[in-house]
């Protein structure tokens, strides 16, 4: 695929959001007053974007010995060059792409709250997949959400993946076994688990989701497991609760920010990495199949301030 | 329930409490560290800009640095504060004079309109209406099949349409059907969209200018963050939304969503969701909320459940069994019935005053699978005789053996079951008479 035409379309998405923004940048210094106006004004931009008191607490700091005489006279340039910078110094990591492996079986696990989308992920992941030929099978784990089990089955038969069946109530590790067996047997090798949304504090079904990565590991000891947590991008702070909690549970190997085709500006991954160092993987970010980007954080930063 | 700023709040008045008197500077650093509390618990930083300046000048006026109990009035204000950001006075739904009352719910992707059209039905049915549920998500992927499933559930009817019909039409069909079955509430679940999704903005507008509604209810996920209010601002603006749902109130949410909507959009919280059963919940009282928000607790919700779980009759009765020591298993299995009913045991401790800190130091997930531990306690009780359960002091080893057998359960569940009933029935013997809690 294409990175260049995907970023395209991506900040396409983030149209609006980039808008607001380069207004807020270009107002921030051309009307501040003083430093202490003009740390202010930053304060405001980076709480509005969801980065949460901690993260904004040490970028200010950063800002905190500048030469505000300097900064205004090149105008927002130097700012923005350095707010970059640092935004993408917190972000950046190591390969964070989803690797699919040859010569075993692959699993991917959704999991998140609640109206995160991870039914709508676990589609989009099959398109990408199915498009490069890959042999996949759908695991419907989510039998609580009435309906839950149809919706993938309609993403499914939409991107042509199959799809093993259950009924509603059925228990989610032995839907995840059966499904690993089915994977054997078919000799497909990639299983793509779609799991009930559930808030974190939910002590009981978060052991739930603990003892399908107990079958997993069991019946697929050898497999390369990615568990991919959702989080929507108009989450406030709560999604670092969101996102510790999950990672103390399973260890979460990545996070696919989702709706980023809101005018939300997904802020919180900054604070999750800096506070949880939980990469993020994916970018959902529209209602189409193909709506599903790779995050590369020094795009994402540019897009944002671009 | 808002825990995490409820901490905050508890941290800040102590450090204050201990200081006796407080000069300017305290005051400053006071409202700092609110104003941060707000921030982390995703209140809009323009609520919080406005909730600071207001409160800084109430404390001006009230002369807090003079005063000798500085704490306790600083509360009193921020109390206030709190109240009137959250909107001051609770607020009804409407009903229409001349039924039925169309109810619509909007709201972005995934904040809960399904399973909230289904408690909102839940909620009019308890008071008597003949709700009618309908189907207009023709475009999300088996949205109108969680709608009938969730509505099968609960035995709530369901009114749908094949995909391709719109859902303007939807909704006409849908009062035609209601007049000829008598359906006085009619409650719309509608499609998740983006706000910036002209085309979906577009369909909701129509749909408004073609069908009279009572209420239009925008469904707000609760941990939503600053971009909650900007989404929000669109959907008022497109369609005058006459009050808002919160959902998704029983995780750890910090509440600022809660703070920011009624100050921004000047549109009331009228509900909120506070778990997935259908009952789980509640109309929204700003000033029990505040309370709850500040760790005061919220002792008049807790009252009008227990009041909706028991009425005087039933209390007269069980007091006269205690007093008698006629309390046996029948009723021990009933008032444990009941107390499910009130709430979980986390619920319940986040309305009593000062149990909030409590909460933190016990383990609420082992308290928390009550509703498996009553399933097992009523398959005991229903494997025992009428005369082992009227009176359990004859039911020895033997007998033991039988009702495990017969229940699918360890001795030891017996075991434990009869110890907590001699438990309960001993502190009745000896604590206060039931008559003595006094609902007024």
């Amino acid at each position: 695929m294409n990175i260049k035409n995907v970023f395209s379309q991506f900040k396409e998405g983030l149209y609006k959001s980039r808008i607001e923004l380069a207004n807020k940048l270009a107002f921030l210094f051309s009307d501040s007053k003083d430093k202490s106006d003009f740390l202010e004004k930053l304060e405001e931009l980076l709480i509005l974007s969801d980065l949460g008191t901690c993260a904004t607490a040490e970028i200010m700091n950063e800002f905190q010995q500048i030469n505000f005489r300097e900064y205004k006279e090149n105008n927002f340039i130097f700012f923005k060059e350095k707010l970059k910078a640092t935004l993408i110094d917190i972000l950046n990591s190591t390969a964070s792409d989803i690797k699919i492996n040859e010569d075993r079986l692959n699993i991917i696990m959704l999991v998140g709250v609640n109206g995160s989308g991870k039914t709508s992920v676990a589609g989009k992941i099959a398109y990408r997949l199915k498009n490069i030929n890959k042999d996949i099978i759908m695991v419907p784990a989510d039998t609580f959400r009435a309906a839950a089990i149809q919706q993938l089955k309609i993403l499914a038969d939409k991107v042509g993946a199959e799809m093993i069946n259950t009924k509603e109530g059925a228990d989610p590790a032995s839907v995840v076994y059966d499904g690993i067996s089915a994977a054997r047997a078919r000799k497909k090798n990639i299983v793509i688990i779609d799991t009930a949304g559930r808030l974190h504090t939910k002590t009981n079904l978060m052991n739930e989701l603990e003892k399908i990565k107990r079958v997993i590991q069991k019946e697929a000891n050898d497999c390369s497991l990615e568990i991919l947590q959702t989080i929507d991008a108009t989450m406030g702070q709560n999604a670092i609760a969101q996102a510790e909690f999950f990672n103390k549970s399973l260890g979460v190997t990545g996070i696919a920010l989702t709706k980023m085709d809101g005018t939300a500006k997904g802020g919180i991954v900054i604070a999750i990495k800096k506070e949880l160092d939980i990469t993020v993987k994916l970018i959902s970010c529209g209602e189409k199949l193909n709506n599903l980007y790779d995050f590369k954080a020094d795009k994402f930063v540019e897009a944002l301030l671009d | 329930m808002f825990a995490s700023l409820t901490d905050k709040f508890q941290t800040i008045f102590k450090k204050i409490k201990n200081k006796g008197k407080l000069n300017e500077n305290d005051i400053k650093n006071c409202l700092h560290e609110i104003r941060i509390a707000l921030l982390e618990a995703d209140v809009n930083y323009k609520v919080v800009k406005e909730f600071i300046d207001s409160l800084h000048d109430k404390i001006q006026q009230e002369k807090i640095s003079e005063s000798l109990t500085p704490t306790q009035q600083i509360i009193k204000i921020v109390n206030g504060e709190i109240t009137l950001t959250l909107g001051s006075k609770q607020n009804d739904l409407s009903i229409s004079p001349a039924p039925p009352t169309i109810i619509m719910l909007v709201g972005l992707q995934g904040t809960g309109k399904t399973t909230t059209a289904v408690k909102l039905a839940n909620y009019f049915r308890k008071k008597g209406n003949l709700p009618l549920l309908i189907a207009t998500d023709i475009y999300r992927p088996a949205a109108i099949e969680q709608l009938q499933v969730l509505g099968e559930k609960s035995d709530l009817p369901v009114f749908s349409m094949e995909r391709n019909e719109n859902a303007v039409n939807i909704i006409k069909a849908a009062i035609k059907y209601s007049s000829k079955k008598n359906h006085d509430v009619l409650i719309i679940d509608t499609a998740g969209r983006l706000h910036i999704d002209d085309k979906l903005m577009n369909e909701l507008q129509e749909i408004d200018e073609n069908i009279p509604f009572q209420e239009k209810l925008l469904i707000v996920d609760a941990m939503a963050g600053q971009d909650a209010v900007n989404s929000a601002k669109v959907f008022c603006d497109k369609i005058k939304v006459s009050g808002i749902i919160l959902t998704k109130l029983d995780g750890d949410t910090r509440g600022g969503v809660a703070l920011s909507l009624k100050k921004v959009l000047g549109v009331p919280i009228k509900f909120i969701g506070i778990g997935e059963k259908v009952d789980n919940f509640e109309p929204f009282h700003p000033e029990r909320m505040a309370s709850r928000i500040l760790g005061m607790g919220d002792v008049l919700t807790l009252i009008e459940k227990v009041e909706t779980a028991y009425n005087e009759d039933e209390l007269k009765k069980l007091d006269k069994k205690m007093k008698d020591h006629n309390f046996d298993l029948n009723d021990f299995y009933l008032q444990l019935k009941k107390m499910k009913n009130i709430g979980s045991v986390d619920q319940i401790m986040d309305m009593v005053p000062g149990f909030n800190n409590l909460k933190n130091r016990i383990d609420v997930a082992k308290l928390g699978d009550r509703e498996g531990e009553l399933k097992k306690i009523e398959a005991i009780i229903s494997s025992m005789t009428v005369e082992e359960r009227e009176n359990p002091s004859i039911i020895n080893g033997s007998r033991r053996k039988r009702i495990s057998r017969g229940s699918g359960t360890q001795l030891s569940d017996i075991n434990r079951l009869l110890k907590q009933f001699y438990q309960i029935k001993e502190m009745f013997k000896r604590g206060p008479k039931l008559k003595n809690f006094s609902f007024n």
